[in-house]
């Protein structure tokens, strides 16, 4: 299990958007396809992504992934925030790579 | 002493029979502006047919463009003319009957370039225009065949010395030249990437720089993918010359209604089919910009988008000769 | 470690092997967009995707990668396997998720053997 807090320090990365501080994360999901993560995708995990797109909320909804993790700092459009704040899901950014994201997250998993 | 690595391999004596044709590299090399005419004879489009008629006849053409300051709006031929004569219209003014459906060449395509369009299209003529779309010239067969003997001459003579087994083989990457074209098909994924693929293994064999070939190679890629994904369809051409890689992108639509909004990273009017194909980051104009020295987008709405990227070879080459002062061979 | 040592670490399957298998793995992308691939400065590159197709095959010869992985147990068509000969690049698969794939390659580039 981790925390949205966990998720921030271990990734470096940015909150963007969160409209529950509280959730907590038991897995994890890196695909940049929709399709994919529609298909594959576990419950109640982060999900790794460079898609800074409004169509990943919608995608995380319907899988029910509690956090988008956006690689490369991606810029956050103004219609993804908008989505992700009514949907409930929570937005982080970090620097990292989708290798290096999923790489400290198994880390922070472990510790 | 400096190495040059990128030199083309310049034939000596023993294997002039390895040479390419003469030919092919010289109308690659050879610029529409290098072959066509300058002096050039318009009508202005109030400009009756008749005067038109006699511009012709005094300087034995079949076709004058219609142009004002350098804009140019039509083209009277001599079929028009005669139509003229038999419809009883010879004195009315030029604007009226003028063909304004041109097919124009630019002053900076490769020679080879125009050879094609005289074959596809069979017009006598193209008038030729500068990058600002001014016109500056026109094109005719004659012009090709003149100036092509004259470098064919002076090439033999060349090859000669070279016989001769005097001259040193000039390595300089500023004198390479090559140009390369490719068709780009809508929504072909089949062949789309092909042609940067093959620009890829062009440079390679040329012995170009691998950041350099990386750089170009992730540039041919984009614009050729956005042509695949975006466009109704294109060509990517590759052009080497002066030291510089030229890769222009240029297709037949739709265009771009916000080249500023396109050009930024994340912007794209991609769809779920294509983000699943892997396209649609919108990263790829911000990627292109990102590995050229000089980047140009033209696009309109309704019309088409033309994207052209230069690398420059010395920019690639500037660690090379901060290093130099080290010594070592 | 070598593009087929980690293949091999984190048990894929090689389906095309060619000599850019033998370069060792510097850098590590798990990315499924093609532009997102080509950001990549370094050489020396694996690429692990989820997307089996003949672009992500020429986007990684492009940017000069050792090998490419096809995660998810996607299945490889012959005309992939065709166009990774033509390229002289490798490739592999793994029934492992992206997310997976790339902790086991990161565990086995780094010694991690829990
Ligand atoms: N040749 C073209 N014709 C028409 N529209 C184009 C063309 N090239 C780019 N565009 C427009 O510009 C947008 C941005 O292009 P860009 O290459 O940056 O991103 P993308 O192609 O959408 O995604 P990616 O390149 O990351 O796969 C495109 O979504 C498209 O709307
Ligand atoms: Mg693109």
């Amino acid at each position: 299990m981790l925390t949205i807090d966990e998720l921030v320090e271990f990734c470096g990365a940015t909150a963007v958007v969160v409209p529950d501080p509280g959730v907590e994360v038991t897995g994890c999901y890196t695909s940049d396809l929709l399709s994919d993560v529609m298909a594959n995708a576990p419950e109640d995990c982060v999900l790794v992504t460079v898609q800074n797109h409004r169509n990943t909320v919608a995608v995380a909804t319907l899988v029910g992934a509690l956090v988008i993790m956006v690689c490369h700092d991606r810029e956050i459009p103004e219609e993804m925030i908008t989505a992700a704040s009514n949907e409930g899901v929570a937005i982080l950014k970090t620097p990292l790579n989708q290798y290096h994201t999923s790489a400290r997250i198994y880390r922070a998993f472990g510790s | 002493m400096e190495e040059r690595p990128f030199a083309e391999k310049v034939p000596r004596s023993a294997d002039l029979n390895e040479q390419p044709l003469v030919i092919l590299e010289l109308i690659q090399r050879l610029k529409v502006r290098d072959v066509m005419t300058t002096e050039l004879l318009v009508a202005a489009r109030h400009t009756t047919l008749r005067e038109v008629q006699d511009i012709m006849k005094q300087i034995k053409i079949s076709g004058v463009p219609v142009a004002e300051n350098g804009r140019l709006y039509g083209l009277i031929s001599i079929d028009d003319i005669i139509r003229a004569l038999e419809g009883g219209y010879i004195d009315e003014p030029c604007q009226k009957h003028m063909s304004t459906k041109l097919v124009v060449l630019e002053d900076d395509m490769p020679l080879s370039f125009a050879i094609s369009y005289f074959d596809r299209y069979r017009y006598g003529r193209f008038p030729v225009l500068d990058r600002n779309q001014r016109l500056v010239g026109i094109i005719c067969q004659r012009d090709i065949n003149r100036t092509l003997l004259v470098e064919l001459t002076h090439e033999l003579r060349r090859m000669e010395e070279l016989t001769g087994g005097s001259s040193a083989p000039q390595d300089d990457y500023a004198g390479l030249y090559f140009f390369r074209e490719f068709p780009v098909s809508k929504f072909d994924f089949e062949n789309a990437g092909k042609a940067a693929t093959t620009i890829k293994q062009l440079l390679q064999e040329r012995s170009f720089p691998a950041r350099l070939i990386r750089r170009v190679a992730v540039a041919a890629y984009e614009l050729e993918m956005n042509m695949c994904v975006h466009s109704l369809g294109g060509v990517l051409t590759c052009q080497v010359s002066n030291g510089e890689v030229e890769i222009v992108a240029r297709d037949t639509g739709p265009g771009i209604a916000d080249v500023e909004w396109a050009c930024r990273d994340g912007s794209s009017t991609a769809n779920d089919w294509i983000r699943s194909l892997g396209f649609g980051a919108g990263l790829g104009l911000p990627n292109v910009k990102r590995v050229a020295d000089h980047f140009e987008i033209r696009s309109q709405e309704g019309e088409g988008t033309r994207v052209r990227a230069v690398l420059v070879l010395a920019s690639e080459n500037k660690p090379k000769e901060e290093s130099q002062g080290s010594g070592g061979g | 470690m070598t593009f087929a040592e980690v293949v091999a670490a984190i048990g894929g399957k090689m389906v095309v092997l060619t000599e850019t298998a033998d370069r060792k793995v510097r850098h590590v992308v798990g990315s499924d967009l093609m532009s997102d691939v080509l950001l990549v400065d370094e050489d020396d590159m694996m690429l692990l995707t989820s997307l089996a197709s003949d672009q992500v095959l020429r986007t990684a010869q492009i940017v000069g990668a050792t090998g490419v992985v096809i995660v998810n147990d996607k299945p490889v068509p012959d005309s992939m396997a065709d166009v990774a000969r033509e390229l002289g690049l490798s490739l592999a698969t793994s029934n492992l998720s992206k997310y997976e794939g790339c902790v086991a390659v990161y565990k086995a580039l780094n010694g991690i053997t829990t």
